[in-house]
């Protein structure tokens, strides 16, 4: 369902949308600066896609770096299936990791925030001897700690529910259409807004918005539960990866907590490195300030072991 | 299509992907009827597995008609990784839908099968253009020390090489990652003479078709390609001869063919139940997999302790003209399942209950200056029942048939003579 991106869209985000298959649906992609570049990947979550990290784009190819943004199966322009089924952590997982396949990344470096967290590196742990660095912002990766957000009726189990979930997400579009602009600490204007939110204006094309809130895993059985817990079982491989945690601690859904968790689960993080004036989406509140403490981070810590 | 139900350990280890066929049954009900017959449910799920060892479900939904009125079917893919290549998903279908036109009826399976195969509109059953490299011929003139002419099958659309030397029953020899055939020259004279000794190159590697792509290449598809290969010859009373890769692929198609094979000679390699490594396994794994491409015929060499030739140095090279032809022995370091979730590791700790039960005699090899692979000798001798004293080769590395050829043949010979049925 790769469609062209429309006019309006362009001077906002002007890069050649690339796709290729994984898992028998089109996953869309920009992959921009020195294709010998060391490769950074711009993961975004839920219900986001690649224009959230429009201000990292120039900063890390100039400085180098070969960047590519996905959009998830079900995201962006990606193909947008409507079976929740194949919407899940270990989809996405394996869309990535046959991305990563595809397009031979070697020494790479993830960058996630919110959903892109887990399914990062998730992919990254499949393909962990490729692994050079990443970057974690507003995420979790664990199963032992939930948030007041997460846990708590209004709103968030609330969309959980069946029936529930599929009235506001779907009818009213809580996430789709207003989650980037209503937490934004800059204020998005109206170009903006209906950057995110444009992407899931066909009919039935939201299915990904409404499974991941619904596969959180908040306890044991849980869809997803399985797999963030082999996520979580497994980060003591990435002992010898640079890590780098940036958070906005503004940020109802992952509050500081959930930085410090991380940290105990891979002590040998830098940071969190705190960003004020930024909630959930904070590559769109503070996107240039995040994208140069990456790139000072990736200078200082991976280019001169390599 | 025999329906089967996979344990719950094997599901967990699997990603379903829902979205191959999904149908509304209700425009032809004497169809829906007929699986219901064929299935024996009305509404729920079965599972089946592939000629190509996927594991596929088929789910029959009654939307309230009184018959099956809606049916999906699923692939399960190993979890977290991409799902095998298209082409095999492909002819996986073609299979449950000339099923669906055996128990239909008004329907006929050779219609089906043509329609599928041939035509403008035919699904597209080969490899797509350009999937497939094969080395010239011309990289493998003059080869030091291995003049036997190659041979070729087909298995699944592949051209697979091997050499045969001899007669009597068959000594199969697999090497493994990043070799071919030749590592084998120095074995086949001395145990020509007592059998027909037979070398295949495995599909990626010496004279054998080479697909470019990554999802063409996995634990399973090379035991499948190896199981075919046996089959093709009607191998029987086999003596395995393995190393490296050539251990987890040939012993778990022992696993899945025991009446086939007489012996088992295991050199260097194992079985892996996805339970732990060497470090100078995870060493070479990890260097293996931020390589772009590997300089086959100088790993080769640096790995022996024997001094190789120019030519023979080159030997290993040959089958590699470029980077695009190194695919699988790019991934094959990353194939060995490490982990107990790992592709491959569940069907492997199944492979080891049978192997476990078997009586065939068994000769363990192990060189003594390999440090990648030393400690799967414990592992072997603890999987099999007639294990002989294992020969322990001195002056010898990973690659120790280049090495210690000769030496090891005579081991093998005597060995073979004692355990003469």
């Amino acid at each position: 369902m790769l469609r062209s991106k429309p006019d309006w869209l362009k001077p906002m985000f002007p890069w050649e949308q690339k796709a290729l298959e994984v898992n028998g649906r089109t996953m869309a992609y920009i992959d921009e600066g020195d294709p010998q570049g060391r490769p950074v990947l711009l993961l975004s979550g839920n219900p986001t896609w690649g224009f959230l990290y429009r201000d990292f784009i120039p900063i890390l190819t100039e400085t180098g770096y070969r960047t590519i943004a996905p959009d998830w199966v079900g995201a962006g322009y990606s193909d947008h299936p409507r079976e929740d089924s194949a919407l899940t952590l270990a989809h996405h997982i394996a869309d990535l990791v046959s991305l990563l396949d595809q397009l031979r990344l070697r020494d790479f470096v993830i960058v996630g925030q919110d959903w892109g967290g887990p399914q990062g590196i998730g992919a990254a742990l499949q393909r962990v001897e490729r692994l050079a660095a990443a970057v974690l912002m507003n995420t979790w990766l664990f199963t032992d700690y939930i948030g007041q957000f997460h846990a708590s009726p209004w709103p968030w189990t609330t969309w959980h529910a069946p029936l529930v979930g599929q009235y506001f997400q779907k009818l009213v579009k809580v996430l789709s259409h207003r989650g980037p602009s209503s937490t934004s600490k800059r204020g998005l204007n109206e170009a903006e807004s209906r950057a995110y939110h444009h992407v899931f204006d066909e009919p039935e094309s939201d299915a990904a918005v409404l499974t991941w809130p619904r596969t959180i895993p908040l306890k044991e059985g849980d869809r997803g539960w399985a797999d963030m817990a082999a996520i979580q079982r497994r980060l003591p491989e990435l002992a010898e990866v640079p890590i780098l945690l940036l958070w906005a601690p503004e940020d109802i859904v992952f509050p500081i907590e959930y930085a410090h968790r991380l940290k105990e689960l891979l002590p040998h993080a830098e940071g969190p490195i705190e960003f004020s004036n930024a909630a959930h989406f904070l590559q769109d509140d503070r996107g240039p300030d995040i994208a140069k403490a990456i790139v000072d981070f990736l200078k200082n810590k991976v280019e001169v072991q390599s | 299509m025999k329906f089967v139900t996979p344990s719950a350990e094997e599901l967990s280890y699997l990603r379903a992907d829902p979205v191959l066929i999904e149908q509304e049954l209700d425009c032809r009900p004497e169809t829906a009827e007929a699986m219901e017959r064929a299935v024996g449910f009305r509404a729920g799920r079965t599972y089946w597995r592939s000629t190509h060892d996927h594991l596929y479900a088929l789910e029959l939904a009654d939307l309230g008609r009184g018959r099956p009125s809606q049916a999906r079917v699923f692939g399960h893919w190993d979890r977290f990784e991409p799902r095998p290549s298209e082409h095999e998903i492909r002819l996986d279908l073609v299979d449950f839908c000339l099923w669906v036109a055996e128990v239909a009826p008004n329907m006929d399976p050779d219609m089906v099968d043509r329609l599928a195969r041939t035509g403008p509109n035919g699904v597209g059953l080969s490899r797509p253009q350009g999937a497939v490299l094969r080395t010239p011929d011309d990289r493998f003139a003059n080869l030091p020390g291995f003049p036997y002419e190659p041979r070729y099958l087909e298995i699944e659309g592949l051209r697979m090489a091997y050499v045969e030397h001899g007669a009597g029953d068959p000594i199969l020899m697999l090497h493994g990652e990043p070799t071919w055939g030749y590592l084998y020259r120095r074995m086949i004279p001395p145990l020509a003479e007592i059998g027909r000794a037979v070398v295949p190159d495995l599909i990626g590697f010496g004279r054998s078709d080479k697909p470019t792509r990554d999802n063409e290449y996995s634990y399973k598809s090379h035991v499948r390609w190896m199981r075919a290969f046996i089959k093709a010859l009607d191998l029987k009373r086999i003596t395995l001869v393995c190393q490296d890769w050539g251990g987890p692929i040939g012993l778990r198609v022992l696993a899945h063919m025991p009446e086939r094979f007489s012996r088992a000679v295991i050199m260097n390699t194992g079985i892996p139940d996805g339970s732990g490594f060497s470090k100078a396994f995870m060493a070479w794994r990890r260097l293996s997999q931020k390589a772009s491409e590997l300089d086959v015929a100088q790993l080769v060499r640096g790995a022996c302790h024997r001094k190789l030739t120019d030519d023979e140095a080159a030997a290993y090279g040959a089958p590699f003209p470029s980077r695009e032809y190194q695919a699988c022995a790019l991934l094959f370091p990353r194939l060995v399942p490490i982990r107990l979730d790992h592709p491959g590791a569940y069907d492997n700790r199944v492979a080891i209950e049978t192997l476990k039960t078997l009586d065939l005699p068994v000769l363990p090899v192990f060189a003594e200056g390999d440090a990648i692979t030393r400690q799967a000798e414990g592992a072997v001798r603890a999987i099999f029942k007639n294990t002989a004293p294992t020969v322990s080769v001195q002056n010898a590395g990973h690659f120790l048939q280049e090495d210690a050829g000769e030496e090891i043949a005579r081991h093998i010979r005597a060995w073979m003579e004692e355990t003469k049925a």
